[in-house]
């Protein structure tokens, strides 16, 4: 029997259209009839229908509230007004055509009865659409804009997140739990629309449970239905949150599992609990990575990568999330001073440039100052002697320094020194005398790797046991 | 319900009986038709065939499938070298110290230990079995390395240690599948496919994958570590030898000159973009490329695996055997590879399965020996990695495919003549070296005779997803679909080690 009672609510969302449409065809025909006054036999007959459609649409709405656990609060104004709208085309239809006598039909003004009848059914119909949809399906494709206008602000869910120098402090429930509920759980089991009878929108819905009982068994996730059902295959029919939906995260459904572990503690702090901070990592912030500079730069096309590719440079973008781009004449031996040229359209790019073994002189550094965002250079194996490699200085972002193998000179390390944001030079293989000993730099002091490292002989390196 | 079920059981059994041995070969007919006429429409455009000025679309892969590609997000390192110790060597005599253990040595294994855990060959109640190595802190962290090795001791700061590595595989085949594809049945292909897969290489002279092996053999999973599972087979790992020729053949004949032999590829060339002309299929395209980087390569690769002409000073850091096959020259073509561009180098090193049941795989001997063959030329891949700014774009991972019991093993319940200890993966020490790695961290420990994880315990899918992130990529989202589902290294598995990143 609940079978069938589920099967006939169900029917209600199309029954619905039915009463609707004839409602709104007799309203129609009765304006274009106002000066003739010839079709009211057919136009009764219409709102005849409508009202038989609108009682079985009532009876069918009914049975849907019954059985998908809808709240009365939620579905109490449609309801009551679809009866109306019963009613009234009941009225209508025997104020145009009674089978039989009744002495207040001619009383009843008819433009009142019309009005009134397509206000019901516009309204009703609306109510009805707001409970499926949910209230703010009709004005949800409007830009941000008008909806700020509108006071109608988005509602953007999004992932909780903990302060990873204060991680300890955050309490399990307050700050992961019922968020992770708020954004997962709660659009059905809120106090609107309370499907299973559940709410999960505050502490006294979680431990009240639903309709088949508790949903949380303290110390014991695998026998709480909050999570067991997070963790059942995608395709069961138990599985929560539906299949259709967007599902918790394995981190998410884990601090479930935790929490109810814990004894579903409502104000213990993660500190408290002794939890370990393993399981928060994906509810950190994530890092900024600060390899490159923080400014943004215009993307280049891939038309002009194409171009560049051409001319024998390996090119690529540093990540498929940054504009920055890598530039490495690793393919390109032939390299010289004149081609630096060939570069020049993606000169705010390039953050990433390696010249090694190529041909370069001294006359680079002026050309490369042109790279405002540069951080990593690389000329290794080549033959710059460091002459004007002051001008790199205008280079704000400089970080890497790679001058291997060059023929580096004594005399310009100084110029490097003063280089605002320069970290390492790498110098091996370069005339210059290491110095006997090599101190740790201090912060924001250039370090100077000039190689040559050992491991000399020891005892223990012939022997075979 | 009953009566209904009938019938459509009725249904479909009248349903397979109309179907005759006629009906099937005409639907086979059919069928291969339109497979056939399926592969006509895919792959080649003939509205465009005979129209030469007409352009398709071609993305840089479809003509080259190793052209280079960015990574998702923002990668840490650009190489990786993976130092593979085939037969899995002891944490116990290596990085992690059990004083303990020391103590107890000699004493039987308590049945708690033993219960529901499987061995390869211990069997009975063995005896526990004390480190036999001797152990000092080294460097600022203070991370303990063993006497056997000296020269790691000096670079210990450079690397941090994974201590309580887990993996559920207790046999070398499996295991070391599981190591490098991510599942110990075939079929899956390996980090270093993957990685090219998605990156592809910057030099276009090079492979983008390449392996190297030592010890004498090739790993027990055979060149599946190295396969391309259901990624495109170039994307396998390309073994080089490091003894006579790199690659096999790739000299050119004997009476063929270079240029007999580019005239040869050129004319080949030729037919196939006539070919393409007409028939506008990608693939040819890739033919060509490859017929041109192959030819590319018969000199690229026999420079980059030449150590000769490296300079004698670097030679002797590396402790390099010219012209034979060692691991050290291995670690030496390691850094000229990874210099030149190469995305992912393997090296696999075989004879450390230490058992006890010879001197070769005792502990205290052959053992030994082995650690001394490492020592040096690890030592010196990660200084002159530094030294040329190399280590801070490159990964550096070092690890076998499990570790060993603290227990002497007694196979067939027989005490062994030498000192050995069986497999054991509960929790084994791996390393890592390089970009984004935090230097001289350590996570993860043991329990006091180094049994199981008693904290920071993390498997091979977690040391994978680690990998994968310095990379650049998000071990979730990349994936290759095959077989109606998407495939990932980690499967449905991993995550990044946080305690050892930068």
């Amino acid at each position: 029997m609940e079978v069938i009672q589920q099967l006939i609510g169900r029917l209600h969302t199309v029954v619905v259209h039915l009463p609707i449409g004839f409602i709104i065809a007799g309203l129609l025909l009765q304006w274009y009839d106002r000066k003739n006054n010839e079709w009211s036999k057919i136009i009764g007959l219409i709102f005849q229908w409508g009202f038989i459609f609108a009682t079985v649409a009532c009876v069918s709405g009914y049975l849907l509230y019954k059985s998908e656990g809808y709240s009365f609060d939620t579905v109490k104004f449609h309801l009551w007004l679809g009866i109306v709208t019963a009613l009234f085309s009941l009225l209508m239809y025997l104020r145009l055509v009674a089978p039989f006598k009744i002495d207040f039909r001619e009383r009843l003004p008819l433009v009142l009865l019309s009005f009134s009848l397509l206000f019901l059914i516009s309204f009703t119909g609306h109510l009805g659409g707001n409970i499926t949809h949910g209230s703010d399906y009709l004005i949800e494709p409007l830009p941000s804009s008008i909806k700020t206008v509108l006071g109608i602000g988005p509602e953007v869910y999004e992932m909780p997140t903990l302060d990873e120098d204060h991680w300890e402090e955050a309490v399990l429930y307050t700050d992961l739990v019922q968020p992770i509920l708020n954004n997962r759980c709660v659009s059905c089991h809120n106090a609107k629309k309370e499907k299973g009878e559940l709410q999960l929108e505050e502490e006294n819905g979680i431990l009240k449970g639903g309709e088949d009982g508790e949903v949380i068994e303290p110390n014991d996730p695998e026998n709480s239905a909050l999570y067991a059902r997070m963790i059942l295959p995608l395709e069961h029919e138990d599985h929560m949150p539906p299949k259709d939906k967007t599902q918790p995260s394995i981190e998410e459904i884990e601090i479930i599992k935790t929490w109810i572990a814990n004894k579903n503690s409502f104000d213990k702090s993660l500190g408290e609990l002794g939890l370990k901070k393993e399981l928060f990592y994906s509810f950190f912030p994530k890092k900024k990575d600060d390899t490159y500079p923080d400014v943004t730069v215009a993307e280049v096309s891939a038309d002009t990568i194409a171009a560049i590719k051409k001319n024998g440079f390996h090119v690529e973008k540093i990540s498929e999330e940054s504009n920055f781009i890598k530039v490495s004449c690793i393919n390109k031996p032939s390299f010289a001073d004149g081609d630096f040229d060939l570069l020049s359209s993606v000169k705010n790019q390039i953050v990433y440039l390696d010249l090694g073994e190529t041909q370069i002189t001294d006359a680079i550094f002026e050309k490369i100052t042109s790279l405002p965002n540069l951080t990593v250079l690389k000329m290794d194996n080549t033959g710059i002697t460091g002459k004007n490699i002051i001008a790199l200085e205008k280079l704000g972002y400089l970080k890497n320094l790679n001058l291997m193998g060059t023929k580096f000179e004594e005399p310009y390390i100084a110029d490097l020194k003063g280089f605002k944001k320069l970290q390492k030079v790498y110098l091996l293989n370069t005339p210059i005398t290491k110095p006997d000993q090599i101190n740790r730099p201090k912060e924001g002091e250039v370090f100077f790797d000039y190689g040559g490292y050992e491991l000399p002989k020891i005892a223990t390196d012939s022997i075979i046991y | 319900m009953n009566s209904l079920d009938r019938l459509i059981k009725e249904k479909l059994q009248r349903e397979i009986q109309a179907k005759t041995r006629r009906h099937f070969i005409k639907d086979c007919v059919t069928g291969m038709g339109g497979l056939a006429l399926g592969s006509f429409f895919m792959s080649c455009n003939s509205f465009l065939g005979n129209n030469e000025k007409a352009k398709i679309k071609l993305t840089e892969r479809d003509i080259n499938p190793l052209a280079s590609m960015a990574p998702p997000l923002p990668p840490k390192v650009k190489s990786v070298i993976y130092l593979h110790m085939a037969g899995a060597p002891s944490q116990l005599e290596m990085f992690d110290y059990k004083p303990t253990l020391h103590k107890l040595n000699n004493q039987p294994c308590p049945q708690s230990l033993l219960e529901g855990k499987k061995f390869a060959f211990i069997r009975g109640v063995p005896k526990l079995l004390g480190p036999q190595a001797e152990f000092k802190q080294h460097g600022e962290s203070g991370n303990w390395v063993s006497n056997f090795l000296p020269h790691f001791s000096k670079v210990v700061d450079e690397v941090a240690f994974l201590k309580a590595v887990n993996t559920d595989q207790f046999n070398h085949g499996p295991a070391q599948l599981l190591m490098h594809t991510g599942s110990p049945r075939l079929g899956r292909p390996s980090i270093g496919s993957w990685v090219t897969y998605g990156l592809g290489s910057e030099n276009q002279n090079l492979p983008g994958f390449v392996v190297l092996t030592s010890g004498g053999k090739t790993p027990d999973a055979g060149k599946s570590v190295w396969g391309s599972g259901f990624l495109p087979s170039v994307y396998q790992g390309v073994q080089c030898r490091s003894k006579g020729d790199p690659v096999l053949y790739i000299d050119d004949p004997k009476g063929i000159t270079r240029n007999l032999k580019k005239s040869t590829i050129d004319a080949i060339n030729n037919i196939n973009k006539k070919e393409f002309n007409q028939y506008s299929d990608p693939e040819i395209l890739a033919r060509i490329n490859q017929y041109e980087m192959a030819y590319r390569m018969q000199t690229a690769v026999p420079e980059v695996m030449n150590i000769n002409n490296e300079p004698e000073h670097i030679k002797e850091m590396y402790g390099v055997e010219p012209g034979k096959e060692s691991f050290a020259n291995n670690c030496l073509l390691a850094r000229k590879l990874i210099e030149d561009g190469v995305r992912y180098v393997q090296l696999f090193d075989w004879g450390w399965d230490s058992h006890g049941t010879a001197h070769d795989t005792a502990l205290n001997l052959g053992f030994r020996n082995k650690c001394t063959q490492i020592d040096r030329p690890i030592s010196a891949l990660l200084l002159d990695l530094k030294q040329r700014g190399l280590l801070e774009e490159t990964l550096v991972v070092w690890g076998g495919e499990f570790g060993r019991t603290p227990m002497q093993e007694n196979r067939e319940g027989q005490e062994n003549a030498f000192k050995g200890r069986d497999h054991h993966g509960d929790a084994f020490t791996m390393w890592m070296a390089g970009g984004g790695i935090k230097k001289g961290a350590s996570w993860g420990l043991t329990d006091e005779i180094g049994f199981s994880a008693l904290e920071g315990q993390v498997s091979v899918h977690d040391v994978h997803a680690t990998m994968m992130h310095l990379m650049g990529f998000d071990h979730e989202q990349f994936t290759f679909d095959f077989q109606g589902r998407p495939f990932r290294l980690t499967d449905v598995e991993g995550h990044v080690i946080h305690e050892i990143l930068a």
